[in-house]
């Protein structure tokens, strides 16, 4: 773990760099320990892959000062980093129309639909972080086999609930947005509603599984969550 | 004193170009990929806010480059601080910096962008805005409007109740900012500092840089092509805070304002220190601005003489 002043009002605290499930449940567990600690003019904490930016005001806490701070609670805390970890269950619909690029994905793999789904749904990613949109997640990491490179050209506009793969990673965007991202699915569940009190389903050291469903099923989720008959305690554990 | 009404409505007959409700945004939520947002001068409108007898956390409008033309309905004191956009009452010139009390019927109507680019209308009183995230900021999404009174459109009004009646203050003109190019910004290194060739960085800090037509809330993008950049110092995403100047694969510079995404991947040559950020704010699209290396020391105590000059006016 390093510091680096980040601007005169942030710390970066930098971990090993590397994208990888063990370092970045110490980064959330570290990020979680902050965040409900009283450290005088700590202000705010934003856990990312294998790094947490951390704010504060420079009027209350000096960076020598926070990085000490820092550097102690990171003794504890990073002892209980799997602590009450969730496991989300998200219904995904891989069929085309849903899906807008499994042409792409197939030629790069060298797989078929089926055995990507087959790999998607039996993996168990870790959300990495959130981030570009508010609630875009970053999970991984993809079995190497359906790693994909990006679209040459982006999308101009990407389905709200689009399931995506980019390199190492799999993400959901959270509400129409331009991107490059593979499109092999599309989920029913909002991942994001700005209306509700809690806008958002996942946080940073969630765990995730998708399922398959028909097109039929992610019709009838869609229907039981605009009627306010889904379940969603159905999606954890 | 002339008796003020309880409430007060204003007529947006025009937008202008970005008029936005702004206050001061919502830190905490970045971990779920929220944006700060807020204000981009702070300093313009807490004097704005001030100046109506109004906290330095409430609403008022941020208006960028061309003003608005409202209508007022009812009695009430307002302000305008930040970039000079030429204001007039009823068709006469109007001071900035100072109490205004406006009657009801009155007309607040913008002319020729004389200095800076954004200007801070504040109303004395309480105003009545749909929030999201504990924040009246005003927050675009494409398919989710979560923040409709804060992006008001031709037509729109806004009501503000609880109207003030303050007296009349103003904010001494010699320390009222000239907002002038080219702009002396102080930078901290950045992460990534150390990564770029000494060619980069002599080129970076030696020249000044024009700031090109690609500019929003979420950032400016310079017009400069750094020399000797390496596109292949790839970073891993990590947190963004406003201020940060990243350099693009193609080696142009983006400095990252109030609205910017809360993670990014490409590396950090520095961060504007937090003094700086109010008169970043106020630059536009042909600005040019000349940065050098502070260091964190003498960042801390120009916001500190920043801070001190304003607890010692703003009474």
């Amino acid at each position: 773990m390093d510091f680096h002043p980040y601007g005169d009002s942030a710390v970066l605290v930098n971990f090993e760099q590397k994208i990888d499930p063990q370092i970045n449940s110490k980064v959330v567990a570290l990020s979680k320990a902050l965040v409900t600690s009283e450290i005088k003019g700590l202000i705010n904490s934003i856990p990312a892959y294998c790094s947490i930016t951390v704010t504060y005001n420079p009027l209350e806490i000096s960076y020598s000062k926070l990085c000490e701070e820092i550097e102690k609670l990171s003794a504890t805390s990073l002892g209980d980093q799997n602590a009450a970890l969730r496991v989300l269950s998200i219904p995904v619909c891989y069929e085309d129309g849903y899906s807008l690029d499994w042409e792409d994905v197939e030629k790069q793999t060298g797989l078929v639909s089926t055995e990507i789904i087959e790999i998607h749904t039996k993996t168990i990613f870790q959300v990495y972080m959130l981030g570009f949109l508010p609630g875009f997640v970053y999970m991984g990491s993809l079995p190497q086999s359906i790693a994909v490179a990006r679209k040459t050209k982006p999308r101009l506009k990407v389905p709200s609930r689009s399931v995506g793969l980019a390199g190492l990673q799999t993400g959901i965007y959270p509400s129409e947005a331009p991107g490059g991202w593979q499109i092999i699915g599309r989920t029913p569940l909002d991942i994001f509603d700005g209306h509700k009190a809690e806008p958002f389903l996942f946080q940073a050291g969630d765990s995730v599984r998708f399922k398959s469903i028909s097109p039929e099923s992610y019709m009838g989720i869609e229907q039981e969550i605009k009627s306010s008959n889904f379940n969603f305690d159905e999606i954890y554990g | 004193m002339r008796f003020m009404g309880s409430q007060v409505k204003i007529y947006f007959i025009k937008p202008g170009l970005q008029t936005l409700v702004q206050d001061n945004g919502r830190m905490g939520q970045q971990a779920f990929g929220v944006p700060v947002g807020g204000v981009m001068d702070k300093s313009a409108a807490r004097i704005a806010n001030w100046l109506v007898g109004n906290d330095v956390k409430s609403p008022l409008l941020e208006i960028a480059l061309t003003g608005p033309h409202i209508e007022f309905e009812g009695d009430c004191q307002i302000a305008i601080a930040g970039a000079d956009i030429s204001p007039t009452i009823d068709g006469k010139p109007v001071n900035m910096y100072q109490t205004i009390t406006v009657n009801d019927g009155t007309e607040l109507k913008f002319r020729a962008l004389k200095n800076g680019c954004r200007a801070y209308l504040s109303i004395g009183g309480d105003w009545q805005i749909k929030k999201w995230l504990n924040s009246s900021s005003a927050f675009l999404l494409s398919d989710q409007n979560l923040t409709p009174d804060s992006i008001p459109v031709k037509g729109d009004h806004l009501v503000i109740e609880g109207i003030k009646n303050v007296d009349v203050k103003s904010f001494p003109p010699r320390l009222q900012p000239k907002h002038q190019s080219p702009i002396q910004i102080g930078i901290i290194p950045g992460p990534e500092f150390d990564d770029f060739s000494k060619k980069a960085v002599d080129h970076f800090l030696n020249n000044q840089h024009t700031i090109s037509n690609d500019y929003n809330r979420m950032g400016y993008r310079l017009e400069t092509i750094l020399s000797d950049f390496d596109p292949k110092q790839e970073v891993i995403s990590s947190g963004i805070v406003p201020g940060t100047i990243q350099i693009t694969n193609s080696g142009q510079p983006i400095i990252l304002m109030a609205d910017a995404q809360t993670t990014g991947g490409y590396p950090r040559i520095g961060n504007v220190i937090t003094a700086h950020m109010d008169k970043l704010a106020q630059a536009k699209p042909g600005d040019q601005i000349k940065f050098s290396l502070v260091k964190l020391e003498d960042a801390y105590q120009a916001l500190r003489d920043n801070e001190a000059t304003m607890n010692l006016l703003l009474k």
